[in-house]
């Protein structure tokens, strides 16, 4: 590694209470932290919007059961239809003024413990719907970084149903992605596939109960496989960061819109000395 | 609101804190934000290059009783000074039209929305006064 892995100093350590510290020691290590949800009934208003969306989408019943109908979507509905309903249920829910303040809900202290307490959030919440052997869906292994965000992002990564093995999502090591990152340019003429062959061995899939949120450092290797089990994967994810932090390709306004501002920053960017004066 | 008098287009050529876009990518942009919102869509208008030239903004508000809205291409390209911002929404608000910014998708139709668009804006202008540290 040329550099060395961020951590918290030991002089900075008092400035956090017991549990920020810890939080945030995890995050540094293992580059993710999987929490129940703050709000748990944030959660479930936002799974049980996703599944009467879709049956309304699908010209079924209401659901009575919003996971189980989750969970097996793909009797319901074809790999062929599958991305009119993904892109129906996103537009839907995306339209309701409740959704981003309930996602936020889902992992408040968390994300402003690792991220800060005034944050710019992701304008329109991404839903992934992975059906039981679709090919159709795999995001191959990337970094969102080398794609155009910010370095000062993390990802606020929500399943709406229990998720596992080839179900979920994979995630690198902060020191394996280093390792890799040092010598990216062997990868030259090669492909995504070859770079996840060749950290495959080392990735986590990571196992999310539904009821718990995960928050994931997207400057490390992630991604997803075919989902190999029986059930379909429901999950949204969004970014956030401090608000005045720097910006790469994801702008202000366009994809990136603060939402907790705090009070002396209005007073700041409002103040103005007196410019009355002449020679 | 929308009657029979439409959507009037406002592009331009000057780098915007979003980058640079050809203004025929910028009508194309603007063009499907008023298909999406079911906005009827007239001409654009396109301003002029000189920095901090406002001219051709000013005579789409000069004339804004004959439009339901100016839709722009960002809101990027209003004027930086937000006193000078203000005073055109007033005058857009106050004349029951509306003002849109297609590339962050975003209206401005009533007071409440006039937070948010702000708060956009001066944190955008905070943040590129900021210098970020990056190792070489």
């Amino acid at each position: 590694m040329d550099r060395l892995p961020a951590e918290v100093p030991d002089s900075a350590a008092p400035f956090f209470d017991p549990a920020e510290l810890a939080l945030t020691r995890e995050f540094l290590n293992a580059g993710y932290v999987l929490r129940p949800a703050a709000d748990r009934a944030a959660l479930d208003r936002i799974r049980d919007y996703l599944a009467a969306s879709a049956a309304r989408h699908l010209d079924l019943p209401a659901p009575t059961d919003a996971g189980a109908f989750l969970n097996n979507i793909h009797q319901q509905v074809d790999g062929a239809r599958l991305n009119d309903l993904r892109l129906a249920v996103f537009h839907d829910i995306n339209a309701q003024d409740w959704l981003r303040p309930a996602y936020f809900a889902t992992a408040r202290d968390s994300v402003q413990t690792l991220i800060g307490n005034e944050l710019a959030m992701q304008k329109r919440i991404n839903l992934s719907v992975q059906m039981p052997d679709d090919d159709k869906s795999v995001l191959p292994v990337h970094a969102d970084v080398w794609s155009g965000d910010s370095a000062f992002e993390a990802v606020l990564w929500v399943p709406f149903v229990d998720v596992f093995a080839s179900k979920s999502m994979f995630i690198a090591s902060p020191a394996k992605n280093a390792e890799i990152v040092t010598r990216f340019k062997d990868f030259n003429g090669r492909s995504a596939e070859d770079l996840y062959r060749e950290v495959e061995a080392s990735l986590t899939f990571l196992e999310i109960p539904y009821g718990h949120v995960l928050v994931f450092n997207q400057n490390l290797m992630h991604g997803n496989r075919v989902n190999r089990e029986a059930e379909t994967r429901w999950s949204m994810n969004c970014r956030f960061k401090s608000v005045l932090s720097p910006y790469a390709d994801k702008k202000l306004g366009e994809f990136f819109e603060p939402i907790t501002l705090r009070a002396m920053t209005r007073i700041g960017m409002d103040f103005a000395l007196p410019d009355d004066f002449t020679e | 609101m929308v009657t029979d008098k439409g959507y009037i287009g406002y592009n331009g050529a000057r780098h915007l804190a979003t980058g640079r876009a050809p203004q025929h990518i910028q009508n194309l942009v603007i063009r499907d934000y008023c298909r999406r919102h079911d906005l009827p869509f007239k001409l654009s208008a396109s301003e002029y290059a000189m920095p901090h030239c406002y001219m051709m903004l000013e005579k789409l508000v000069e004339e804004i009783g004959q439009h339901d809205g100016i839709v722009m291409y960002s809101m990027f390209m209003l004027p930086a000074r937000a006193t000078r911002r203000r005073a055109l929404y007033r005058r857009i608000l106050g004349a029951g039209a509306s003002l849109h910014a297609a590339v962050e998708d975003l209206a401005l139709a009533t007071d409440t929305d006039l937070t948010r668009w702000e708060d956009i804006l001066r944190v955008q202008a905070l943040v590129a006064n900021t210098t970020p540290v990056f190792e070489e």
